[in-house]
């Protein structure tokens, strides 16, 4: 009787462990946090293009420091990766840089 | 001597008008010539226009892939490819290799093999797998009988233009529906706003001033694909349109020369025409 006890509690006690980990899933590694980030940074940077034209030149200006900021994380990516993220980051960084030039030809 | 005189005025009148002759002959070749500059050189077949073929890495084998602009721009809009995707506009910058496909970028951002269009699952670019094995499908440059589309039996439902596809009455019809969003690729984006149209003033006297719809051309391209790569100027003043760019790829001519259409009709961006037919 003892026995059968023994055992179910261990095994319960095993379930529930193995259920937690699934449910919170496994920790990521500084790598892949790292990688993560800089995934983060570049959406919400580049998220702004189609509205660059309402954004203020002080927001413009922000996003072209992100954009400066982030690229030496990108070139640290791999080959393939690295080409298709620089030349992503380089248009918006571009429009953006276009935007705030005319914003400031505008207000000369 | 008055005969005298007056031949030797003759023959100066003779080498006078001989000059000017000269002068006429010289500088009407040369309005020829810079007319023949400024002219634009006929578009091929609409079957032709457009096509594209990649050989960086594979034309001994399986062969270059014959990519065709009319059969992806009736599926998914410029922006898609050329900003999420990140094909570049100049040939050969891509860099598209079997292994970028399959790891998931160019043409493999699409065609995975999993991802859906029309609800069928769009077949897989260099899979691994035998069953993914359809080379031929892409790397068809002179090869007979290996593509599944061919530009009259595709087009046929699409309304025309004075040139092909008018592909602007076809998404307005809704014939054509491109895709601008691809999971796991595109970035969740605010729509954009809209730009007013404005015109542009010919610089030649005669010439009606063009007038562009920033509207029409941000549906499919975005801001960034023309900005400022292709019209890197902010400054209005400072901005200088030419015909010999255009024709030369550069400017309009960096799309209207190549995959939209073509810059042989004049009213299609002078829509008032020449000034002596207004």
């Amino acid at each position: 009787m003892l026995k059968r006890m023994f055992i179910a509690v261990v095994l319960i006690t095993g379930l529930a462990g193995f259920s937690s980990t699934r449910a919170f899933g496994e920790p990521a590694s500084p790598a892949a946090r790292e990688r993560e980030a800089w995934q983060k940074e570049f959406d919400e940077i580049c998220s702004r293009t189609q509205d660059a034209m309402s954004l203020s030149q002080e927001e413009l200006a922000t996003l072209i420091q992100r954009a400066d900021a982030l690229l030496p994380q990108i070139e640290k990516l791999d080959e393939t990766r690295k080409k298709v993220y620089m030349g992503r980051l380089r248009m918006c960084r571009g429009l953006y840089e276009y935007v705030l030039e005319s914003k400031k030809n505008e207000k000369k | 001597m008055n005969t005298c005189s007056n031949q030797r005025r003759t023959k100066k009148n003779e080498r006078a008008l001989l000059l000017l002759a000269l002068t006429c002959t010289v500088l009407f070749l040369a309005g020829v010539a810079s007319s023949q500059i400024y002219l634009p050189p006929p578009p091929p077949e609409p079957s032709e226009y457009g096509k594209v073929v990649l050989d960086q890495f594979s034309s001994n084998s399986p062969g270059g892939v014959v990519f065709d602009h009319w059969l992806h721009r009736s599926k998914f809009t410029c922006r898609l490819c050329h900003v999420d995707i990140g094909f570049a506009m100049q040939a050969k910058a891509t860099g598209i290799q079997a292994a970028s496909n399959r790891e998931g970028f160019h043409c493999g951002s699409c065609h995975d093999g999993k991802r859906l269009y029309d609800g069928k699952p769009i077949f897989a670019a260099c899979g691994d797998t035998s069953a993914d094995k359809q080379c031929d499908r892409c790397h068809s440059l002179g090869k007979t009988g290996v593509r599944h589309y061919e530009y009259k039996a595709f087009v046929a439902r699409f309304p025309k233009a004075y040139y092909g596809v008018d592909w602007q009455a076809a998404e307005r019809s809704k014939a054509i529906k491109p895709v601008d969003f691809l999971e796991g690729v595109s970035l969740r984006k605010n729509h954009i706003e809209k730009r007013r149209d404005f015109t542009i003033k010919a610089g030649l006297p005669f010439v009606q001033p063009i007038v562009f719809s920033h509207q029409k051309h941000s549906v499919w391209n975005g801001c960034e694909l023309c900005h400022p790569e292709i019209f890197p100027t902010a400054k209005k003043e400072a901005v200088s349109f030419s015909m010999y760019m255009n024709f030369d790829g550069r400017q309009c001519g960096a799309c209207h020369r190549k995959v939209a259409f073509p810059l042989n009709n004049c009213g299609h961006c002078h829509p008032l025409g020449p000034e002596w037919i207004g």
